[in-house]
């Protein structure tokens, strides 16, 4: 039987006597994989990221790294024996060595290492902080600082690397260049990777799996497709914020009426017998407009997004919609105007609850 | 319950509880039999060693605070000639410990003293002692103390002024307060805890203090305690007049951490703080800003390092009559022990502290550091009491040679005591180093493969080297000035500048005073400038 690469198995996360994320279970099956976990604030992300670490314990439960037990109720490996790196959210500098000085500590584990390297230059031109290396911890920006930490974690090159919003403070007209980077140098050097972030899509695109956190358990751990399309609870749903829950009736085995929408057609992903009343997933993208359609709803508001609008509709039964409309469409609605909805619905896939 | 006990805990541990024996002798000797003296002294001279105690105390308070919060004022909102001298200036008076200024004080207007001379220069021979001030007695001492003690006061409200926001002034201007208005309203208030903290401080110092009531022959708790042991060799009595001085000093120490822990909520520098900006004053304001903290200046460190000078150039004889080399030699000799064993084990328990996160061990080491507070003279007599009973009941009993010698009398009893006393300064200022470095940073430390050793020798040591030679400077200075304990554990023959200072002072042979004191004025001052960048830091 294969083993797993990284395996949680029944733990409590626990953080100051405080319970955080109970009973959890999951696992990275291969290294070199990227498991990307999101929650809102305060949920245990960190939490679990210390305690993978070895900087908090554990009462219940295991953890498995590479077929080795790091923690349990009676066995806890020392974080400095484990040779797990986290880049901690906030500036974990060392704040009497330069920059460099800071950077290069790392590169003093992996000098045993005799998995392919990266070279301190490599990193340095990779996260493209050759202009700070001289300066002091006090002297940078906090985006600047968040770059450097991460630098250090990727030069000490562990087996598993765990990185706590790693992001969080780079500007945004940058952060997805270093994203793409990011991603390309894990890749090529196999670390096998943990990230905490509130950023849905920077899970999506780094994560090849991603966990959701909620009410102090895991509420999904998928792929980041099947999390952005098969949400399997109403809570992940309004987590992600992707759309709303209209009610609807199942008339057939691919059709569902809806009082406000008329007759949605598409493939349910679960199955519901004839006559269920369900709660259906309505995603802005599963609407089409169609000026020339007999289904038309009032704007509410409309956002715009650069390369869309988002238009909120509201139906007869008061209920608030959104659509995605391409920014260059030709017919822009205004406030209070009617705004047609392509008939009949297809949606790709049609999730309820 | 030992799953967590590590070495750095236990090392800690043993820390607390050494400095905390001799603070807990003096309360339990409270309880001990004492001889008819405790009778005697209680129906004749108890009463005036508390009201000369209170006195004393609340003269000092009221001086050290006009003078302090004035002159911090002063230098903290204006600009006018010599305000960046005067900055750091009105901090010597530190270097001149209140028993030097007693002697000074003397010196100057005893009768055909260094006023008298002056005045027979200047005019020609006189009657002029008739009408010289005798600076002598509870007045003497009140000004020695005020003069010594004021830049506790000063140095803390300038760091809370240095603090407030320009935008509170602004505020105030935006109301239409006039300057005095602003001040009493806005800035006063503002700075309270601060200055309540210094006030505090010398408080604890003014009751502690001994060489200075001595030299007036003022009889204070302190003395008395001093007396009863030295003069009728009654340590029980001696425990119990402490009692009494320590439930005066504990109040001071609680009414001081109440006001630093508010003092937090006033040194907020995030969000809205606007560096302030100091008004140039001119024509009679300047005026009076320079000579207010001129004068200051003058008699709280010109004037006792004048005299002190004067009469070694005036009796150069002095200069040869005791050995300089041996006492600079003794007090390297105990600077550097002391220093560097406070040092080492201050650092021991901060980390122990660190890295056990042991609530136990925390609350020992907040009450082990109230060391400070506690006047040296009681420590003294509370390390020779618990040495006594330590020898009497479990020495003798176990059939061992008496301890007695090896403790007391020696320079190790020294080194110790100092080493309670002092624990505080050296805790607190290790502490506030390390409060600098986030826990996250031991922690990177811990996931870059380094042990709790490594750690500590690599990471914090050098990042605590600026801390930890405040810390040396700041002992050594307290070090160089200290009387009573010296006075009491030094060895036979060992003196120390000050010991010097003091027996030829009790000797009424102040000219030869002034050699020792020079020195230890010189030495401290020196000290102070070392320190004078942290204490007077504006970031």
């Amino acid at each position: 039987m294969k083993n797993n690469f990284l395996e949680i198995k029944g733990v409590d996360f626990t953080i100051g006597g405080k319970t955080k994320v109970e009973n959890a279970s999951f696992v990275i099956e291969n290294e070199g994989e990227t498991l990307c976990i999101l929650g809102p604030s305060g949920i245990g992300k960190t939490t679990i990221l210390r305690t993978i670490a070895g900087l908090e314990k554990i009462e219940k439960g295991t953890i498995n790294l590479n077929g080795k037990l790091l923690s349990s109720k009676d066995q806890n490996i020392e974080p400095e024996n484990r040779n797990i790196s986290l880049a901690f959210q906030d500036n974990s500098l060392f704040p009497h060595y330069t920059v460099e000085k800071n950077i290069l500590l790392g590169a003093e584990r992996n000098k045993e290492k005799t998995k392919k390297k990266i070279t301190f230059e490599e990193i340095i031109d990779l996260l493209d902080i050759s202009k700070i290396l001289k300066k002091y911890p006090h002297e940078i920006s906090a985006g600047e600082a968040q770059r450097a930490s991460l630098a250090r974690s990727l030069l000490t090159q562990p087996d598993l690397l765990l990185l706590d919003e790693p992001l969080s403070n780079v500007d945004q007209s940058f952060k997805e260049e270093i994203q793409v980077r990011l991603k390309k140098i894990l890749s090529k050097l196999k670390i096998t990777t943990i990230i905490v972030t509130h950023d849905s899509y920077e899970a999506f695109y780094l994560g090849n799996k991603c966990a959701i956190i909620l009410d102090g358990q895991i509420k999904q751990f998928d792929d980041p497709y099947n999390v952005y399309h098969f949400p399997n609870s109403v809570e992940v749903v309004n987590f992600l914020n992707r759309g709303i829950l209209i009610p609807a009736k199942v008339t057939g085995e691919n059709s569902l009426e809806s009082k406000d929408l008329g007759t949605i057609k598409g493939n349910f992903i679960k199955h519901y017998p004839k006559g269920s009343d369900v709660q259906l997933l309505l995603q802005p993208e599963d609407l089409e407009h169609d000026d020339k359609s007999n289904l038309k709803l009032e704007v509410v508001d409309r956002k715009f997004r650069g390369t869309n609008f988002i238009y909120t509709l509201k139906t007869n039964s008061d209920l608030l919609i959104p659509v995605f409309v391409h920014s260059h469409h030709e017919h822009q609605h205004e406030t209070d105007e009617k705004f047609g909805i392509k008939r009949p619905i297809n949606i790709d896939h049609i999730v309820c609850f | 319950m030992f799953k967590n006990l590590n070495v750095w805990l236990l090392a800690s541990l043993l820390v607390s509880i050494g400095v905390l024996i001799p603070i807990f002798t003096v309360f339990f000797s409270f309880f001990e039999d004492t001889s008819s003296y405790y009778q005697i002294l209680k129906d004749t001279f108890l009463f005036e060693y508390i009201f000369n105690s209170v006195t004393l105390l609340i003269s000092v308070l009221i001086l050290t605070f006009l003078i302090g919060v004035t002159s911090a004022y002063l230098v903290s909102f204006y600009k006018f000639p010599l305000s960046d001298f005067f900055k750091w200036a009105l901090i010597l008076s530190f270097a001149v410990p209140p028993y030097i200024y007693a002697y000074s004080l003397t010196a100057f207007f005893e009768n055909y003293g260094t006023a008298f001379t002056i005045l027979t220069n200047l005019f020609g021979e006189g009657e002029y002692n008739r009408n010289i001030p005798k600076f002598d007695g509870l007045f003497g001492a009140v000004l020695s103390l005020s003069f010594s003690l004021y830049a506790y006061v000063y140095i803390l409200s300038r760091a809370s002024f240095l603090y407030q926001s320009q935008n509170l002034i602004d505020l105030g201007r935006n109301l239409g307060f006039s300057k005095f208005k602003s001040f009493h309203t806005l800035i006063l208030p503002a700075a309270r805890p601060a200055i309540v903290a210094g006030l505090s401080l010398v408080a604890m110092e003014t009751l502690a203090e001994f060489g200075a009531v001595d030299f007036f022959s003022i009889n204070t708790l302190t003395t008395g305690i001093y007396n009863s042991w030295i003069a009728f060799d009654d340590l029980a009595f001696s425990n119990r007049l402490s009692f009494f001085l320590l439930i005066f000093i504990f109040a001071c120490f609680i009414i001081e951490n109440f006001s630093r822990k508010k003092a937090k909520y006033h040194f907020n520098s995030r969000g809205g703080f606007k560096q302030k900006e100091k008004i140039t004053l001119s024509g009679n304001r300047s005026f009076f800003a320079f000579t207010f903290c001129f004068i200051i200046f003058f008699l709280s460190f010109l004037f006792p390092l004048s005299q002190m000078l004067y009469w070694t150039i005036k009796f150069p004889e002095n200069l040869f009559d005791i050995n300089i080399i041996s006492l600079t030699l003794n007090t390297i000799y105990l600077v550097t022990l002391s220093s560097l064993t406070l040092i080492l084990l201050s650092l021991v328990s901060n980390y122990g502290n660190r890295v056990s996160k042991s609530k136990i061990l925390n609350f020992l080491s907040t009450i082990s550091i109230s060391g400070y507070a506690i006047p040296g003279i009681i420590l003294a007599v509370a390390f020779i009491t618990f040495i006594a009973w330590f020898d009497e009941n479990i020495v003798k009993t176990l059939g061992f040679l008496s301890i007695k010698k090896v403790f007391i009398g020696s320079v190790l009893g020294l080194v110790l005591v100092y080493f309670v006393r002092f624990y505080s300064l050296a805790f607190n200022g290790i502490k506030s180093g390390y409060e600098k470095i986030n826990i996250s940073v031991d922690e990177s430390s811990y996931l870059l493969g380094y042990s709790k050793q490594k750690t500590f020798l690599n990471i914090h040591v050098p990042f605590l080297r600026n801390s930890l030679l405040f810390v040396f400077i700041l002992i050594s200075l307290e070090i160089i000035r200290e009387l009573p304990i010296t006075l009491i554990l030094r060895p036979f023959n060992f003196e120390t500048f000050a010991t010097t200072a003091y027996i030829s002072a009790s000797e009424d042979l102040l000219e030869a005073a002034a050699v020792p004191s020079l020195f230890l004025i010189l030495i401290a001052t020196v000290f102070i400038m070392f320190t004078s960048k942290y204490i007077l830091r504006e970031k």
